[in-house]
C-alpha cells in the first residue's frame, strides 16, 4: 500500500476498465498505489484485491462467542437464583434459546462492526493519500507512490492507460 | 393517474445524475419541511405532556384497569415493532436474494426501522408506570441478588427489541458511510463540512476499503435476515406463551411476522410517495419500484387473511367454549367494528392490487398504504383488547374507556417518529447513492468490461 514517500502521482479517470488497466501497469512495475472509486465492483476487486476479506472470520469468532455468553448468561443467572416453575428444569434449554439466539447475532454484528473499523482504517483524520473529491462523484482514481525519478515514467503509465488527467504532489 | 415509465425514450442515468439528485435533497430546507418539522414537535410535545401527566398522577390516567393491562400503548409496541419490520426486510434479506426494486428505497425502509424501533421501545418503559425502573429488566448484579426470569417471554422481548435495535442501527449506519462521504465531498457551509466531515469517518472509497465493505455488507445483511423473523415471532410470544383465549395460538409467530412486513411494506410506500414527489425522485423512484412493492403487500395481506381464517379454524375445530366465544366476540362483540375494519384494510381493500394498473397508480397506493396502516393498528387492538375483555369468566369481563392521555402519548409518538425522518431527510442521503451506483452499468472504454457496457451509464436504474 502508499506509503510515505516524497511524491504522489494521481491518475483520474472516467472509464472503470481505463482504471483497471493502469492498476494492472502500475502492478507489473512492482509500484506502490491505490485505487479509488465510487462504488465497489466485483470487477475492481478482481484486480485489485482478489483474496477473500479476513472480516467473516472475525464475524464468525465474536458470534460463536455471543452464542456462548448468551446462553451462559440465561444459565448462570437462572442456577443463582433458582425460580422453580411447575416440573419445569431450573436450566431451561428451549427458553435459554432466545437469549443465546440473540446474542449470537449481537455479538456477531459488532464484531463485524469493529472489523469494518480495523480493516478499513476508519475512524481517520489523516487525509488519504491522492484522494480527490470527484472519487466519490462519477470518477475513478489510481494513485501512485514513487520517488522524484520515477513521476514521469509513473505519468507515462497512467495516461497510457487513458487518465483524463495527471496531478503530481508533492508528499503523502 | 397510472404511471407510465419507458426507459427507451429517456436518457440513461449517470453516476454523476445520481449524486447530483440524490444530494440535492440536502439542501438548504424550504418552508414546508420547517412546517412539518414543527408540527411534527407539536405532536411530540403533545406527547411528552401527557406522559409526564401520567407520571405525575399516576398511572391510572392511561385508562387501564381490570381486566384491561395491557392497552393502548402495548398495542402501540406491537405495531411499531411491525412498522420496523419491512426496513430489515428490505435491505438485508432482498439483499442476500438480490432484488432489484430494493436499492432506491432501502435507505428510507431503513430509516423508519431504526426510528420505528425507537418509537415503539418507549412504549413498555411508558407503560411501565414508574420509567425509571425499566433497568430492572436488566440482568445486572444487584444488592437484592435477584435476576430476571430468562423463561419469562418478556424478558426474551428485551433482548430480541434491544438486539434488533442495535443491529438495525449498525447496518443503517454501515450504509450511510459511503454516500455521507459522497455528501461531505461536495458540501459547502461550514456546519455541513463538519457535520459530514465528522459521520463520514474519513472513509476515502479506497478499493481496500470496499473489499471488508463489501464483504462486511454481505455479513450484515446475513445477520439481520434471521431477526426479521425472529423479533417479531418473539414479540408474537408475548402472546402466546399465555393461556388467553385468543392468544394461546402456535400460529402466532409467523402470523405476526408477515403482518409486520405487510404494515412495514405500507409505510415504506406512505413516506415515499411524498418523499419522491418533494424532492423530484421520479427518475430513480420509478413505476416498476411500486409494482414490486405492491406485489409484496398483496402477498403478505394473503398470508395475514389466511392467518384470520386459520385461527377462526382452530378456534372452531379445538372445541374449546372459550376460544369458540372469544372468535364470536371479535366479529359480533362490543368491538366488532375494530374486527370488521381490520378485515377490510386488511384482507378486502389490497385485493385491489390485483389489477395492473392500480398497482402503478401512486395516488391510489398511498391510500391503501394508511388503510393498512389502520387495519395493522386495528389488528393490534382485536388481539390484545378484545382477549382481555372477554377472558374465560363472565365475572371477569370488562370494557375498557380510552382515556385522553394515552391518545396523547400516540399522537405523540407519531410526532416522535416524524421528526427523525424529518431531520434524516434533510441532512443525509435518504436514497442510496452507492447502491443505486451498483446497478448502473459502470462507464467502460472497451467491450467485455462491466457486462459488455461501452459507455457511462447506459440503462435505467431498474
Amino acid at each position: 500500500m502508499v506509503e510515505s514517500t516524497s511524491r504522489a502521482v494521481v491518475g483520474v479517470f472516467t472509464y472503470m476498465d481505463d482504471a483497471l488497466e493502469a492498476v494492472k501497469n502500475v502492478k507489473a512495475a512492482n509500484l506502490d498505489w491505490r485505487m479509488y472509486s465510487p462504488v465497489p465492483r466485483h470487477e475492481i476487486e478482481e484486480v485489485t484485491f482478489p483474496q477473500k476479506s479476513p472480516v467473516r472470520l472475525v464475524s464468525f469468532c465474536c458470534a460463536l462467542t455471543g452464542c456462548i455468553c448468551g446462553w451462559s448468561l440465561a444459565i448462570l443467572c437462572s442456577l443463582d437464583w433458582p425460580m422453580r416453575t411447575s416440573a419445569k428444569n431450573i436450566a431451561s434449554i428451549p427458553a435459554f434459546f432466545v437469549p443465546g439466539y440473540e446474542w449470537t447475532i449481537l455479538f456477531g454484528g459488532l464484531g463485524t462492526l469493529f472489523a469494518i473499523f480495523a480493516y478499513c482504517k476508519i475512524p481517520s483524520v489523516v487525509r488519504a493519500a491522492g484522494y480527490d473529491p470527484r472519487f466519490s462523484h462519477d470518477k475513478f482514481g489510481v494513485v501512485v507512490a514513487c520517488s522524484a525519478g520515477q513521476v514521469a515514467d509513473v505519468s507515462k503509465r497512467l495516461k497510457t492507460a487513458g487518465a483524463d488527467e495527471v496531478d503530481v504532489r508533492d508528499s503523502l | 393517474m397510472e404511471e407510465k415509465h419507458d426507459s427507451k425514450k429517456e436518457a440513461p442515468v449517470t453516476y454523476a445524475e445520481v449524486n447530483d439528485t440524490i444530494l440535492k435533497m440536502l439542501e438548504p430546507p424550504g418552508t414546508g419541511w420547517y412546517l412539518l418539522l414543527f408540527t411534527c414537535l407539536f405532536f411530540l410535545a403533545i406527547g411528552a405532556s401527557c406522559w409526564f401527566y401520567q407520571m405525575w398522577s399516576g398511572f391510572g390516567e392511561s385508562g387501564k384497569s381490570h381486566p384491561i393491562g395491557w392497552g393502548t400503548y402495548i398495542t402501540n409496541f406491537v405495531f411499531w415493532v411491525g412498522i420496523a419490520h419491512s426496513g430489515t426486510l428490505i435491505s438485508a434479506v432482498l439483499s442476500l436474494f438480490r432484488a432489484a426494486f430494493r436499492q432506491p428505497i432501502y435507505r428510507l425502509a431503513e430509516a423508519m426501522t431504526v426510528f420505528a424501533v425507537m418509537t415503539a421501545g418507549l412504549f413498555p418503559i411508558i407503560h411501565l408506570g414508574r420509567p425509571w425502573y425499566a433497568l430492572w429488566l436488566m440482568p445486572y448484579p444487584n444488592q437484592r441478588a435477584l435476576w430476571p426470569n430468562f423463561r419469562s417471554p418478556l424478558l426474551w422481548d428485551v433482548f430480541a427489541v434491544s438486539t434488533y435495535f442495535t443491529i438495525s442501527a449498525t447496518f443503517f449506519i454501515v450504509g450511510l458511510i459511503p454516500d455521507i462521504a459522497a455528501a461531505r465531498d461536495r458540501a459547502t457551509t461550514r456546519f455541513r463540512k463538519t457535520l459530514y466531515g465528522v459521520t463520514s469517518l474519513g472513509w476515502r472509497n479506497s478499493h481496500v476499503q470496499w473489499k471488508h465493505y463489501t464483504a462486511a455488507y454481505l455479513i450484515f445483511a446475513a445477520f439481520a435476515t434471521p431477526l426479521v423473523v425472529s423479533v417479531h415471532s418473539v414479540v408474537s410470544w408475548d402472546f402466546a406463551m399465555s393461556i388467553v383465549p385468543g392468544w394461546h395460538a402456535t400460529i402466532f409467530p409467523p402470523y405476526f411476522v408477515a403482518g409486520a412486513i405487510f404494515s412495514g411494506v405500507a409505510m415504506v410506500v406512505t413516506l415515499i410517495i411524498p418523499l419522491r414527489k418533494a424532492f423530484k425522485l421520479e427518475r430513480l423512484i420509478t413505476p416498476f419500484h411500486f409494482d414490486a412493492m405492491s406485489k409484496l403487500i398483496l402477498m403478505t395481506s394473503g398470508v395475514v387473511t389466511y392467518s384470520y381464517i386459520t385461527e377462526f379454524y382452530t378456534a372452531w375445530f379445538s372445541n374449546n367454549p372459550f376460544e369458540r366465544f372469544q372468535f364470536w366476540f371479535r366479529p359480533f362483540g362490543e368491538f366488532w367494528i375494530a374486527f370488521w375494519g381490520m378485515t377490510f384494510c386488511n384482507c378486502i381493500f389490497p385485493q385491489l392490487l390485483w389489477v395492473k394498473s392500480l398497482r402503478t397508480n401512486i395516488p391510489f397506493l398511498f391510500v391503501l398504504s394508511i388503510f393498512i396502516n389502520i387495519g395493522m393498528w386495528l389488528e393490534r387492538f382485536n388481539i390484545i383488547f378484545q382477549s382481555l375483555t372477554r377472558e374465560f369468566i363472565p365475572a371477569a369481563w370488562g370494557g375498557y374507556n380510552f382515556s385522553w392521555v394515552e391518545v396523547g402519548i400516540t399522537v405523540g409518538a407519531f410526532g416522535w417518529f416524524g421528526m427523525w425522518m424529518t431531520l434524516f431527510i434533510k441532512f443525509f442521503p435518504s436514497v442510496a447513492i452507492v447502491e443505486i451506483k451498483e446497478i448502473l452499468p459502470p462507464p467502460v472504454r472497451r467491450e467485455g468490461h462491466g457486462h459488455g457496457h461501452e459507455h457511462a451509464a447506459v440503462g435505467a436504474v431498474h
